[in-house]
């Protein structure tokens, strides 16, 4: 019997290892690093809705970040106790998905493409120029740790911790989704768009909730960076980084849960493992993400899946 | 008619530019039987379908599927009334399984409430060993069960024809509109298909069906219409349609008319 990516024993092991990471190293510096590769983790499998999923572009997965990220950092810093935090960032992120979502869904490939460009365009517009209360591009730092009623993370490595189940509730709920009649829809409505409707799926719908939720998780992920690395600038949810983003969930691959999360931590953690390599890391880099888009087209999680796993339970 | 009609169709029109591609159709669809829409290249079988459909909606004209005006309405609340289609050009779900494929519409009049799927109550749980049930009674009834949870793609391409049609049936149609489910397949795999059409005919369910293979319908159809350049020529038994005149005129002599 082959050995499967979701399988208890595999599954008990890697969260084993990923939770004896603070225990091997002390180094601040890298479990920060691991911080932000699990935030990045969250807002991928986000994207994997919009994108891997429901198949559409979407640019504007960086935005809707830094919309939680400034939403939290701005509430908690004017006072505001940091339970409401993830709310306000919900309801801000909501707000904006609405706003973008509803009038774009029926926009295509480019179109969408281009829309979404324009929007974290403006958003980053928006926080570079308000500066009073965004900080304009100094940021804002000092911003309030994660703190319910008196009890918070201390020091990295609890930050770490509570990071990890953040990204497991991030993982149960995608995969919730992906084994219901609304993740059937969205891969449907990526497959083919009109076989879905003349199957009852509401396509726009479906696009508009996966948009939705893909925004939730960037917002709520946003939510924990502002509060967990307490400092943030308009550079780390520009349109670069919505390329980024884009680019994990591709070199990971696209619609798969596993893919998102190893994309994200990959990319994220390379450009620091080849700083070594001083200007040169860029080629690497560079390379390295081409070489897992020509060798391996479905991504890391399709190069796992060579070794073992049913696609279609997986995925 | 004595019987029943499912589909009244009136004058439905649909222009591409300067072709008319569906002149004013009329069309009346018994409850219960097999309607056969024959026609050379290009009549407009497949824009009727597409119009009846919602896939692309016709310009003008008036269509009641059981009484119901559905003229313009979007797809997947025509699917909801219980219309449901296959296409000519496969269109299955790539990335799903083959169970998966035949969920999604097997899922056609059941929402599922977000927050039934966050918390993955008992109504969720409920709800998809429905889903799972009605899926695989559909695969069960086109033969195709013992691939429910292989990939879609790993369908050879006959299966795949069928994969739609049990799709289609998940989703518990009154009536189903097959556009050239034959294409593409050899005589055994017709025959096969044959049987499946009488089969769901016998569940009550009113077949219409665009077909190129002329002799394929005789057969199984217990009407036949005839388009021919966006218009209806002919209509009846199989037997009237042979032995029309104009029918054979536009297989046969419509380089003579039309050159």
């Amino acid at each position: 019997m082959r050995l499967e990516l979701t399988s208890w024993p595999v599954l008990v092991a890697s969260l084993a290892a990923v939770l004896a990471i603070p225990l091997i190293t002390q180094d601040g510096y890298v479990i920060q690093l691991l911080n932000i590769a699990i935030l990045n983790a969250i807002v991928v499998l986000g994207l994997n809705f919009v994108t891997g999923w429901a198949g559409q572009i979407n640019f504007g997965q960086a935005a809707f970040y830094g919309l939680g990220a400034y939403t939290t950092a701005i509430a908690s810093k004017a006072g505001l106790p940091w339970i409401t935090t993830p709310f306000l960032s919900i309801i801000v992120v909501i707000a904006a998905s609405l706003m973008l979502g509803l009038p774009t869904m029926r926009l295509r490939t480019y179109y969408l493409a281009m829309t979404t460009i324009g929007f974290g365009e403006i958003i980053r517009l928006i926080i570079v120029h308000w500066e009073p209360v965004t900080g304009g591009t100094s940021g804002l730092r000092a911003i309030p740790g994660i703190n319910v009623f008196g009890i918070g993370p201390q020091g990295q490595a609890q930050h770490y911790y509570l990071l990890v189940a953040a990204l497991a509730i991030a993982v149960t709920v995608a995969m919730r989704v992906r084994h219901s009649a609304l993740g059937r829809a969205m891969i449907a409505t990526r497959d083919s768009e009109i076989a879905a409707e003349q199957s009852g799926v509401d396509t726009t719908r479906t696009k508009l909730l996966a948009f939705m939720i893909g925004a939730v998780y960037a917002g709520l992920a946003g939510c924990l960076y502002a509060s967990s690395i307490r400092f943030i600038s308009p550079d780390s949810f520009s349109g670069t980084q919505a390329i980024l983003l884009m680019t994990m969930l591709i070199v990971g691959g696209m619609g798969s849960v596993a893919g998102s999360i190893s994309g994200a931590v990959a990319l994220t953690i390379l450009p620091e493992a080849l700083r070594f390599l001083g200007q040169w890391y860029l080629v690497l880099y560079g390379l390295g993400v081409i070489a897992v888009i020509v060798l391996a087209p479905g991504g890391l999680a399709s190069v796992a899946s060579q070794v073992q796993w049913r696609r279609a339970g997986a995925r | 008619m004595t019987a029943e009609t499912i589909i009244t169709a009136r004058g439905v029109t649909r222009r591409f530019g300067g072709l008319v591609a569906l002149d004013g159709i009329d069309l009346d669809v018994p409850k219960g039987v097999v309607q056969a829409i024959i026609g050379p290249n290009g009549s407009g079988k497949t824009t009727l379908l597409n119009a009846l459909s919602g896939a692309s909606h016709a310009d003008a004209g008036s269509i009641r599927i059981g009484g119901r005006e559905i003229f313009r309405l979007k797809p997947h609340r025509i699917a909801r009334l219980g219309l449901a289609r296959t296409f000519q050009n496969i269109r299955i779900f790539d990335n799903l399984s083959v169970l998966e494929n035949v969920k999604v519409a097997a899922a056609c009049n059941r929402p599922t409430p977000f927050l039934d799927i966050l918390t993955s109550n008992a109504r969720q749980k409920q709800s998809e060993a429905d889903i799972d049930r009605g899926a695989r009674e559909a695969l069960e009834t086109i033969g195709l069960a013992q691939r429910a949870d292989d990939r879609a793609t790993q369908l050879p391409y006959a299966q795949r024809r069928l994969l739609e049609i049990a799709r289609a049936l998940a989703s518990k149609p009154n009536v189903l509109l097959l556009d050239e489910p034959a294409a593409g397949m050899n005589m055994t795999e017709s025959m096969t298909l044959l049987d499946t059409i009488a089969k769901l005919k016998s569940r009550g369910i009113t077949v219409l069906l665009v077909e190129h293979n002329v002799r394929l319908v005789m057969g199984i159809s217990d009407r036949v219409t005839v388009l021919d350049f966006g218009k209806k020529i002919a209509e009846g038994t199989p037997s009237d349609i042979q032995r029309n005149p104009l029918v054979i005129e536009a297989y046969l002599g419509r380089r003579h008319r039309h050159a």
